[in-house]
């Protein structure tokens, strides 16, 4: 395969295009803003705290895409997932608690464990459940909120999304409609170790180390464009701004999810963030921040265009979004 | 060692290794300056600090394997266009050029653009910490709790308050008044919040905004741009320098 093949031509554009646009929106920060050297300043300021807080969680999911690569085969995936379609969702979402990722480091591993031929609804499932539906970020929940609504709601609302939408996915779309060409199986052999011919430790971590490597190139560009975009946004959106725009039940569940969106703060930690939110916020609101935050925020959004296909992107945003809204909405009118 | 790769790629060149050598390494040293010079705490709240050497370590092993990789002859890679461009490059070196050229400094006035919570701010639970704190040792963060569990602002009268800030003033404010601010930062600077104790000090002008103050008084109910809040009444202000740790953490 070829590089070219790898990325078709409609996809080429998408690079320079986001690229533009950053130029252009950094551009109009720096001629619109008072001092251009402060503005600057407070531009990478806020960049460089979320690629710092990123960057970690990037490289374990690199580093266990690595490990996957070099000593899981195909015939392992098959042996331990379900072959039914629609109980394929169900193990999808709760996988997180075998790979323990926020919403970087599970794209990368979501993307390897497509190649080694899991299922497309299982990765999908896994994809928006994973960030969440883990013990790391099960802990955080309960230190910041204890056991209650906002835990409950953030546990059984991920699941029942990433499940949805894997059954979607499922019923409706064949792998190849949704996989971008370099994230599906082949349709023989497999990527990476067969079961009968795993390499010897030492040489298999090297060789492992190497493809974390390449994964972290590869997947690494998206974070930074994403967290460049972020903290582009937040120079012209504050929280504040966006808290003032109102707190009906309908319109905080949905600035608490734009909110979740342009801040993609880290999967195992928001919760402490949302804290700060509970006065001044509905439950509602915040069970969609806490819900909708770690499956779909901007750096996230732009590593899915690395393992889908733009429209299967499309869907996976807007699937979530709406049934997140629609979670936030019935808990703000059920609490009400 | 197993041979069948479905995609076979040509090993990236000499130079294109090296530089993906470097770059790790870069940003391995990066994030180890952070936190060694302290300066990771403008950036990520400290709590979390443990995940930067993580990511040090790590850069650093996959700068050692990228060299390693220099050793062997042609190897296989799993995606087809895992083959690091030029554009990777230059992305990942983005953090490392920004970090590297532009001095690091906290957020501080200059970052507020008008955006800042006055008085009560409630942080859920954390408001039981409170009680075992003494007055005079809260900062602003703990007043702005202890204010969003107490419905009348009159509760503080005469309490006595010690806090660290920096002075931030808005045209609109009374005359002699400011705020005695700071960012909050639950998880990084993405989330910085700016929060600040409205302050009244009858008997000087008020310092330059950005100032960093010790500020001691007490508390009188007051109005502050049409609210009743808590208004911190100065006894002595006193400029400081900036802490090592400028946010304060919910």
């Amino acid at each position: 395969m070829t590089s070219s093949a790898a990325h078709p031509p409609a996809r080429r554009w998408l690079g320079p295009a986001f690229t533009t646009a950053l130029l252009i929106g950094i551009a109009a920060l720096l001629l619109t803003r008072g001092d251009p050297a402060v503005t600057l300043g407070i531009f990478a300021t806020r960049f460089l705290g979320i690629f710092i807080e990123a960057a970690p969680f990037l490289l374990l999911g690199t580093a266990v895409s690595g490990l996957l690569e070099v000593f899981v085969s195909r015939e392992d995936i098959v042996r331990w997932l379900p072959r039914s379609r629609l109980a394929a969702p169900f193990v999808g979402a709760f996988m997180g608690f075998a790979f323990p990722v926020c919403e970087c480091g599970v794209v990368p591993v979501a993307r390897r464990l497509f190649t080694k031929g899991l299922p497309m609804p299982v990765g999908v499932a896994f994809l928006l459940a994973a960030p969440v539906m883990n013990p790391i970020v099960l802990v955080s929940t309960y230190i910041a909120f204890g056991f209650g609504p906002l835990l409950i709601a953030r546990f059984a609302i991920t699941a029942a999304v990433a499940i949805l939408v894997g059954l979607v996915f499922a019923l409706t779309a064949r792998p190849e409609e949704v996989l971008l060409p370099a994230s599906l199986a082949p349709i023989t052999g497999g990527s990476g170790a067969k079961a009968t011919d795993r390499p010897r430790l030492g040489p298999g971590l090297i060789r492992a180390a190497q493809f974390s490597v390449d994964e972290t190139f590869d997947m690494g560009r998206y974070l930074v464009i994403g967290a460049l975009l972020a903290a582009l946004m937040q120079m012209f959106v504050t929280q504040e701004q966006l808290i003032g725009i109102g707190s009906g039940p309908v319109v905080s569940v949905i600035v608490m999810q734009a909110i979740a969106f342009v801040l993609s703060v880290c999967s195992t930690v928001d919760a402490f963030l949302a804290l700060a939110f509970t006065g001044t916020f509905t439950v509602g609101s915040i069970s969609a921040f806490l819900t909708f935050g770690p499956m779909i925020d901007v750096k996230s959004t732009l590593m899915f265009l690395g393992v889908f296909r733009r429209r299967a992107v499309a869907y996976l945003i807007l699937i979530p979004f709406l049934l997140t809204l629609l979670a936030g909405v019935w808990l703000n009118l059920l609490l009400r | 060692m197993h041979t069948n790769l479905p995609y076979s790629t040509p090993a990236p060149s000499r130079a294109v290794t090296i530089a993906k050598a470097a770059l790790l390494f870069g940003l391995a040293a990066y994030f180890a300056y952070t936190i060694v010079s302290g300066s990771l705490t403008n950036y990520i709240n400290a709590r979390f600090a443990w995940l930067s050497y993580v990511a040090a370590i790590l850069f650093a092993i996959g700068g050692a394997a990228a060299l390693l990789a220099l050793r062997g002859g042609p190897r296989t890679s799993a995606f087809g266009h895992s083959r690091t461009s030029l554009s990777m490059l230059l992305m990942l070196a983005t953090p490392l050029v920004l970090g590297t050229l532009i001095p690091s400094r906290p957020l501080g006035v200059d970052a507020i653009n008008g955006s800042i919570r006055v008085g009560a701010a409630s942080y859920g639970a954390a408001e039981i910490a409170l009680v075992s704190k003494s007055p005079l040792d809260r900062d602003i963060l703990d007043w702005s709790r202890a204010f969003a569990s107490e419905p009348s602002p009159s509760a503080f009268n005469g309490q006595q308050a010690k806090v660290l800030g920096f002075v931030y003033t808005e045209p609109d404010y009374p005359p002699n008044t400011f705020m005695v601010a700071r960012f909050t930062v639950s998880c990084c600077v993405a989330d910085a919040s700016a929060l600040g104790l409205p302050a009244y000090d009858a008997s000087a002008g008020v310092l330059e905004d950005g100032t960093w103050v010790e500020v001691a008084g007490e508390f009188q109910a007051g109005d502050f741009l049409g609210q009743q809040t808590p208004v911190l009444h100065v006894a002595q202000i006193t400029p400081v320098e900036a802490p090592a740790h400028p946010y304060l953490y919910p």
